[in-house]
Formats: structure tokens, sequence, C-alpha cells
């Protein structure tokens, strides 16, 4: 058998340590209700706001549509409690970065939904499991 | 009047004293009390169960047994079953009480004091006070989340009993309890930084035989428990039909 690339153990890795986190540790509320949890998508944008505040932190990211004009997305994370425990800081995510975030959607077809993961500009990566 | 005012002051005068009768005064603690604590096995710490976030990584969890209701709890349950609400009122941030509060994703502080054992849980920022000094149960505690606890050491292993639940806590997800329920913990360390979690809920009315499950925890030396006010910014909530939401609005102003 083959080894598997140590690229693709990570993005396993990282899989596993979404889909865990999503069954697992939301326990203020139940996703399934409110977000698409088959769906997927991704957005590019500017960090408007982050409330690094419980019972989640939410991520507000200025996002331009196809007019130019920018729609404020917003973003439920997991809790600052979870999160300062796994690498993540309240100023790991500050007004003005740019991110790519990808998210579960809101079912009601709002702007915004439970986030998963946002890449930075410099090639961080944090996610709800934790920050790499 | 001042006859009727001397008559009614006689009555809780009275009543104050028996009530003394019946509640020995703590004493207390003494220097032995705090060393006593030190032949003890050490609970003391912050815990968490060790699958959360670890997306699977932890140990194996066995699927957990279901708690088997008697005919009339059973169809209780299908009732509720049947309005297929969306969530818990956890969403708008009521507390899950006994049995679920031992059962969440964060952690929990345990405090060893003369008498006492005091379990810190940092979900929804809650305290349970667990009597350790030989008192007994109350006859008729007021209902309570996390309900009426005294403990006592069985060799190395804490043993808590709990009685006086609110009807707004259940045994699980649309599963009433009745105010017979009745819990016992057992809480014992398996290796230095590891401790096992015996619940076992009991309710002659609601369950056709005690439910009994088992969640490890793994102690964390360096952590500490953190604020968590659940009203803070808690922007999901479930409505009285049972649906659930997130509001978005505008980001609140935090200047």
């Amino acid at each position: 058998m083959k080894p598997i690339p140590r690229a693709a153990c990570r993005t396993i890795l990282m899989i596993a340590m979404i889909c865990g986190v999503a069954t697992v540790a939301w326990s203020h509320h139940s996703a399934a209700p409110v977000f698409e949890m088959n769906a997927e998508k991704t957005v590019m944008g500017v960090v408007k706001q982050v409330d690094w505040t419980n019972p989640h932190i939410w991520i507000w990211l200025d996002v331009p549509n196809e007019s130019g004009r920018a729609e404020t997305f917003g973003f439920e994370g997991m809790s600052p409690n979870f999160l300062a425990r796994r690498g993540w800081t309240r100023t790991s995510l500050l007004p003005g970065m740019r991110i790519t975030v990808t998210f579960r959607p809101l079912k009601d077809g709002k702007a915004g939904g439970m986030f998963m993961t946002g890449r930075l500009e410099d090639g961080k990566v944090l996610t709800s499991a934790g920050a790499q | 009047m001042p006859r009727l005012i001397a008559w009614c002051c006689g009555i809780v005068a009275v009543s104050t004293i028996s009530l003394a009768a019946q509640q020995p005064k703590p004493k207390p603690p003494a220097a032995a009390d705090w060393a006593a604590l030190a032949k003890l096995p050490d609970l003391t710490g912050v815990w968490e169960a060790p699958t959360v976030g670890r997306g699977g990584q932890g140990a194996a969890v066995a699927p957990a047994p279901v708690p088997q209701l008697t005919p009339a709890y059973a169809a209780r349950k299908r009732e509720l079953d049947a309005r297929d609400f969306d969530d818990t009122d956890a969403a708008n941030c009521l507390p899950t009480g006994m049995p679920a509060v031992m059962g969440h994703p964060y952690p929990y502080e345990f405090l060893l004091t003369p008498g006492k054992v005091t379990i810190i849980t940092e979900a929804y920022m809650q305290v349970r006070h667990i009597y350790t000094d030989g008192r007994p149960l109350p006859a008729d505690p007021d209902p309570t989340f996390n309900g009426t606890s005294i403990g006592r050491w069985d060799r190395g292993t804490l043993v808590v009993e709990t009685i006086g639940f609110s009807p707004l806590t259940t045994i699980a997800r649309n599963t009433p309890h009745s105010d017979k329920m009745r819990i016992v913990e057992r809480f014992h360390l398996t290796g230095p930084d590891t401790m096992s979690v015996e619940t076992t809920v009991i309710d002659p009315e609601a369950l056709m035989r005690p439910w009994t499950t088992t969640r490890t925890l793994a102690r964390h030396r360096d952590w500490t428990i953190r604020e968590y006010v659940c009203e803070e910014n808690n922007r999901n909530f479930l409505d009285a039909q049972g649906k659930a939401g997130v509001r978005l609005g505008l980001p609140a102003k935090k200047e």
C-alpha cells in the first residue's frame, strides 16, 4: 500500500476534526434546524467586526456583490471558551483582514451561516476545531 | 392588636426553634478536617470529556443506552416528539439541568473543601453543591435545575445522590421525569488524569428500570474555567411554536 501524502493526511485530519466538532461540541443549540449541514459555500471578503462573545463568536464579513457594493455576511463560530483552548485568540481575526470563509449556509437564505474555515492572506487557516 | 403581634412573633420563634433543633448547626472546619482532604482521591482540577473537539481522535464512544420508559411516559414522549420542535430551550439560554448538565462539551472544575464537593460547570456558569458532611437529603426540597445533592466516599469513589428536580428539566430529549426521579453518580479516578463518571437515573414512574450511562473525563491541570454568559450575544432562538432560527440583524456596536 502506498503511503498517503502528507498534504492529503492533513486535509483528511482537518475534515475529521471539523466533522467531529460539528457533531460533538455544538451543545448550545442544534445546528441542523438552522444551517444546511450538507451544503458548503465559500465567500471572500474583508472582516468588518468580530464578536468574541458567548455562546458563539460572530464574524461579520463585507463581501462585494455583483454590483460592487458590500453585503455583510454573519458567521456563527464556536465559543471563545472552546476556541481559546485550541489556538485562537480574540485578535486572530481583526477588522480589515481579508479572508476566505467556508461555511454551512443559513437555511433561511440570509447572508451567513455556520463558520467552518477561514483562510487568511498569509496562508494561516482558522477552523471551527482550532487554529492551524 | 399588640396581643396579635406578640402571638405571631411567638409562633415564628417556636418554629425557628423547632427548625434549629432538626438541623444541627454545622461545625466550622478544624485543621484536621482540612488535613483529611489530602487522604481522599484527588478529584480537584479542571476536567473535560476527551472526545470534545478532538474530532473523533479520542476514545471510541459506544452508543449510549436508551432509557426504557414506562407505557405512560412513552406515550408522553410520543406526544412531545409529534410536536416536532426544532430544538430545546437551551437555544434560548435556559440551562439543561440534571442529568444533561454533566454532559456538556465544556469543562468542569472540581473543588474539595471540608464537608463539601463543589462542581463548577463552565457551560451556562452553573455550580453544583454536594454536601459530604453526613447530612441526610432533605425530605422535600424545592425543585431546582440541578437538584439537591449529598455525597459520600465509598473507598475511592465519590457517590453522589441527587433529588428534587424542576419540571423544566428532562431525563433526555422529550422525556419528562416524575417528582420521584433520583440520580446516583459515581466518580472515580481511573488514571493520574482520567476519571470515570457513572450516572444512574432512577424514576419508578417514568423508567422501567434504572438508566445508567458512563462518561470519561480528562484532567487539564493548566486550564482555568472561563466566563460563559449565554445572554451576552445569543442570536439563536426557539420560538413558542418550536421553530428555531438565528437573529442576524446588524452587528452590535462594541464601542
